[in-house]
């Protein structure tokens, strides 16, 4: 075991309760004052199956669950069999290197060499205190804090919260946890490396409670959506907070309905959203042309899951990119942003916002199913927020049309209630005062003179995007090129490769459109660009490729896993010795 | 004091000549105004069809969305603003095709807005195609035999849902249509009217004339509006009397009253701080 560093999981079947088992072990890690990142691999049934979830916890900042295993806690048979087994690869991480614990009811088994079995009570222990099976996890979790010599005071703590105070189900768990905990210690010892517990104040949150959060931040007032994996961890968050954030929030008919009500909430002058995975993205593409038409700001959250069709429903991928580019008819201005990690989707929803309404324009907020739903330490979070709403008309104006032609394509609002100002805003082209044109005499001059218009936006757009951000790329003689949530185990793989000799670096694009000219200069001279993608086709690299010209190489991963960074470096490695 | 031509839009309506629609276009505003409802105030939101771009040629705020879209969006603008008066408008193709679950959802929602479909039982704008209550054996240029599917009836779609004000109306009679449209907009909840409104380019089997003969109104055969079941077999009466004027109204409480945000208007609700005590549940 790494002295800075455990890596756990918990394995077992669908309804063995593995989730908040791992949630626990996560958070009592976090409260310890460590750095953790986790994954959670699940499958789209309530009951059986195979589920795990794995926690990292580190003193230093961790961005992805990491790749040998240090301590099992397995739950049935098979989990137990199957994450020993160094043949069986689940996902791309090792097996296990260190020490399982499990209940001594699994009978027979397949053993391996390298690893320490751990066979306890946990089933005849638990039975002391309630008849409720799912008891034995608690029990296999105070084992493995007890192993780690962890303060146990930390785990009655989070066992509390997590039951609900200090009633009699809570006080039940907390004593079952300390009875694994001294049992493991007296039966199995101690491991013989202690982690060092810095007392920081982390807090540990998933991608969809920090877009949900970041946009209450950023003065959201209305989200409508329709359940689908994984664009649910922000409607959950934003819903069971609807009252104490006063945001409304709304599940609708379908995604359509959704797309639209944002789109209306909007126009009325209110900061809303919409989102949803590829599949109810696909039905939001007529509407996402009528904000870009009416130019209604509009931010969409889309959190990608594999495809195409239902595809792999609670599996991970990056491949819904070049469909949210070419949502919608015709050309129209538009942005797509890719927040890199837990910390910056935060913030970075927020500026989604903001330039949605400055510039009058559809906004995409693009996760994947990895960042909307694993869990990560975040620190210092900022409250105050520069909220920036474009122009509004106050109804005094003189002359004032809604579509005016001005020098950057961005005209005043005038929301419904302002004196004075009546226009229509349509979906039909229209000319500066927002009077249809498409219909009696369609007049070419201002369809031309109002395409160009709108297409400003965009030019401003470019001009304004801030410098694409890199990791130690200077001095770096290979580029790798990510976006979005790959940043952990790209970032891991470059400082594994460094340290074998081989100068890697990285190029990380958190706002794929409008493409970033810098991009050119940041893969100049290097010897090789490799894109590195959650897909099969590597959709960034079409989309940069079809704006810059960039010689690359790619790597992709489709299995509905994201990347680990130990088998990342192997490949990248490979593929520069190409 | 709020006047009929406080809503004339710049822009001329280039309907056909004697479409159904000109009607509407008279009773909404006369209606609006008789309320002292300001332009200013008020909100026309439509999806796309002839009946639908209603919004270019009213003086108010206009919302000439997506086919089949606008109650959705009428909804939220509602939610958004709820001092506006927010009215959606379109056609039969529009409302009860492409927009029939956002009707029937709407109307189980209960949102403080009024629906208004010039129903013409046809595609006027793509030039006379079978729309959703085309009658049975009805020839148009995508059904040359007569269509095999049976129209959806409306009103009963709206009952069905529980729309708290369900209503049908004629646009051969602007005046009786302009009373209702007042008491719809007045209604608190989701009014529906279903407006008899003849195509006379591409519908010759509903004209003017057909429900000249056929109409009848409601209140003079004292139909009492708080009788659902009463409501619903007038609803269902076609042949040789069809009823028109206000067929049902409750009070129900409406979406806007009932979730606890919405209390007051979300455009005036301040902007929420975030602060470290949100964190704590993460901690």
């Amino acid at each position: 075991m790494d002295q800075n560093e455990v890596i756990v999981r918990v394995g077992g079947a669908a309804g063995d309760g593995v989730q908040s088992a791992g949630l626990i072990i996560a958070r009592v890690f976090s409260r310890s004052g460590l750095y953790v990142s986790t994954y959670n691999y699940y499958q789209s049934i309530i009951r059986g199956g195979q589920s795990w979830y794995q926690t990292r916890a580190s003193i230093r900042k961790v961005k992805n669950q990491g790749d040998d295993l240090d301590i099992l806690v397995a739950l049935n048979k098979d989990a137990l069999e199957r994450h020993t087994n160094p043949e069986i690869n689940e996902g791309g991480a090792s097996s296990l290197k260190g020490i399982v614990v499990y209940d001594k009811s699994v009978g027979e088994f397949k053993k391996f060499d390298g690893i320490k079995y751990c066979e306890m009570n946990l089933g005849e222990i638990a039975q002391k205190y309630s008849k409720n099976s799912l008891l034995k996890n608690t029990v296999a979790i105070g084992a493995i804090f007890g192993y780690l010599s962890m303060d146990f005071e930390i785990l009655a703590e989070v066992i509390r919260d997590q039951f609900g105070g200090k009633g009699e189900i809570a006080e039940l768990n907390v004593r079952a946890a300390r009875e694994g905990y001294d049992t493991f210690v007296e039966k199995f010892g101690k491991a013989t490396k202690e982690l060092k517990t810095p007392k920081k104040k982390l807090y540990l949150l998933a991608g969809g409670e920090a877009a949900g959060l970041g946009a209450v931040r950023a003065g959201l007032k209305a989200y409508f959506g329709y359940p689908m994996t994984p664009a649910t961890s922000i409607i959950h968050y934003l819903a069971s907070h609807e009252k104490k954030f006063n945001v409304f929030v709304k599940i609708t008919e379908d995604e359509i309905s959704a797309i639209n009500m944002a789109i209306g909430a909007n126009y009325a002058g209110v900061r809303a959203m919409t989102g949803s995975s590829g599949g109810g993205f696909a039905l939001m593409t007529e509407a996402v042309g009528m904000s870009a038409e009416m130019e209604i700001p509009l931010v969409v959250y889309e959190a990608q899951r594999a495809g195409p069709s239902t595809g792999l429903p609670t599996k991970t991928e990056q491949g819904d990119l070049l469909q949210v580019l070419g949502a919608s008819q015709g050309d129209f201005p538009k942005a797509i942003f890719s927040p890199r990690n837990i910390e910056e989707t935060y913030y970075m929803i927020g500026e989604a916002l903001n330039l949605a309404e400055v510039y009058q324009i559809p906004v995409f907020f693009m996760v994947d199913l990895y960042l909307a739903e694993h869990y990560e330490t975040v620190e210092n979070l900022k409250f105050d927020f520069d909220m920036k709403r474009g122009k509004f008309a106050t109804g005094n104006e003189k002359d004032y049309k809604r579509y005016e032609f001005t020098e950057d394509g961005i005209s005043i609002r005038a929301l419904p209630g302002t004196p004075n100002l009546m226009h229509n805003e349509d979906s039909d082209e229209h000319d500066e005062k927002g009077d249809v044109v498409s219909d009696a005499v369609t007049d070419p001059l201002i369809r031309r003179k109002i395409m160009e218009k709108r297409m400003k936006k965009l030019e401003k757009l470019k001009k304004e995007l801030p410098p694409t951000p890199s990791y130690r790329l200077e001095d770096a003689e290979y580029a790798l090129v990510q976006w979005g949530s790959t940043q952990g185990p790209v970032e891991e793989a470059v400082d594994i490769l460094r340290n074998k000799g081989i100068k890697t670096g990285a190029i990380e694009v958190n706002r794929p459109y409008p493409v970033n000219p810098d991009i050119l200069k940041l893969v100049k001279g290097k010897k090789k660009v490799i894109f590195v993608e959650n897909n099969y086709t590597g959709q960034l690299m079409r989309l940069i490729r079809s704006e810059l010209n960039v010689e690359a190489d790619l790597i992709t991963k489709y299995d509905g896993e994201s990347f680990y960074p130990g088998q990342l470096a192997e490949e990248i490695e490979k593929k520069i010795k190409e | 004091m709020v006047t009929f031509t406080d809503f004339k839009g710049t822009v001329k309506a280039d309907w056909c000549p004697g479409c159904g629609n000109f009607a509407q276009l008279t009773a909404i505003p006369m209606a609006l105004a008789e309320l002292g409802i300001k332009p200013e105030n008020t909100v026309i939101a439509s999806g796309i069809g002839c009946s639908s771009n209603m919004p270019e040629f009213m003086k108010a705020y206009g919302f000439h969305g997506i086919h089949g879209r606008s109650l959705p969006a009428a909804s939220a603008i509602k939610w958004a603003n709820s001092e506006l008066t927010v009215i959606a408008y379109g056609g039969d193709g529009d409302g009860f095709n492409e927009g029939t679950q956002h009707f029937y959802h709407a109307a189980r929602r209960n949102p403080d807005i009024t629906y208004i479909v010039s129903d013409n039982q046809i595609f006027g704008l793509t030039t006379g195609q079978a729309s959703p209550t085309s009658r049975l054996g009805m020839k148009t240029k995508t059904t040359p035999d007569g269509s095999i599917e049976p129209p959806i009836n409306p009103v009963t779609m709206a009952l069905n849902a529980g729309a708290s004000f369900v209503a049908r109306e004629f646009s051969g009679d602007v005046k009786h249509m302009q009373a209702t449209i007042k008491k719809a907009v007045q209604h608190k909840g989701f009014s529906f009217i279903d407006v008899f409104s003849p195509c006379v380019t591409y519908n010759k089997d509903n004209t003017y004339d057909f429900f000249r003969k056929r109409v009848y109104k409601v209140e003079d055969e004292k139909h009492d509006t708080s009788d659902f079941m009463a409501a619903y077999k007038r609803a269902t009466e076609w042949g040789d009397r069809i009823p028109i004027g206000i067929l049902y109204e409750n009070n129900d409480m409406t979406y806007e009253e009932r979730d606890s945000v919405l209390n007051k208007p979300l455009i005036k609700q301040p902007f929420t701080k975030v602060t470290e005590e949100d964190l704590l549940e993460f901690y």
